[in-house]
């Protein structure tokens, strides 16, 4: 099971950022401009770490930390 | 020659086939090997080709294609809410290539409908229709991972977006579209 740190990692690897420039308390939708990038992120994300999400299950992410803390509880 | 609203649709049209092509080959690009990426790929590559299609046919009709900055899919997504795994993805789409089928029979149908534009609707539609049945298929296949009750729930959702979307579209470029209510 991966820990957040690992998912964000992860995270900086999509989007070709180093992990140091990622905060946790960095809001997701100013990090990742286009909509169409943070979907393609977020599926990436499920693929890796086998984990499946819904919309429900975003509906209060806003922050890295949110996102690398919902994939590492939800990974198996 | 084309009026200042045709040469608007038309790019409009253009605009949002790349969007899809863009958006399409991203997830081509990621996606694990099988069914699904396969037609994938093949669906962003519809998408890239339907967007030459109409700057070819806007570029026949002595114009050249705008460049503008929203295309029809940004507000989907508005309206719907972001789409987090592939199903939904596949869901959003489904809604959308009916709505752009329905829109291009439509167009299809104006009265003096330059023969430019007649084909090129005619030529995108064939694909679109293939776009429909892969994506059908896909989700159906996938109703063993998600549960056919969680599909069509989030079909209808989407079906709801959608309404808003045109809705809304129509209003705001009504004066444009006009011309295209006139039908045969």
């Amino acid at each position: 099971m991966p820990d957040q740190n690992q998912v964000k990692e992860k995270i900086a690897n999509l989007l070709n950022q180093p992990v140091s420039k990622l905060e946790d308390g960095a809001v997701l939708t100013t990090l990742v401009v286009e909509s169409f990038a943070l979907i393609e992120m977020v599926i990436e994300l499920q693929e890796e770490f086998g984990v499946q999400l819904v919309q429900e299950d975003l509906k209060d992410i806003k922050t890295v930390g949110d996102l690398t803390g919902l994939i590492a509880s939800r990974s198996r | 020659m084309l009026s200042e609203n045709e040469l608007w649709i038309l790019s409009f049209y253009r605009t949002s086939e790349i969007s899809g092509a863009l958006f399409f080959g991203k997830l081509a690009k990621s996606m694990k090997p099988g069914e699904i990426q396969r037609d994938m790929t093949k669906h962003f590559s519809d998408e890239a080709l339907h967007s030459w299609y109409w700057t070819s046919c806007i570029e026949r009709l002595g114009a050249q294609a705008l460049k503008l900055s929203e295309a029809y899919q940004d507000q989907y997504l508005a309206a719907a809410g972001m789409p987090v795994n592939l199903m939904e993805v596949l869901a959003i789409t489904q809604v959308f290539e009916k709505r752009v089928v329905n829109q291009y029979a439509r167009h299809s149908q104006v009265a003096g409908l330059q023969p430019e534009v007649s084909e090129t609707l005619a030529r995108i539609m064939i694909d679109e229709k293939w776009h429909i049945e892969w994506i059908h298929d896909a989700l159906k296949k996938m109703e063993s991972e998600y549960g056919k009750d969680l599909i069509e729930a989030t079909l209808k959702r989407f079906w709801e977006a959608d309404r808003d979307v045109y809705s809304k579209t129509m209003q705001e470029h009504e004066e444009r579209i006009q011309g295209l209510v006139r039908l045969k």
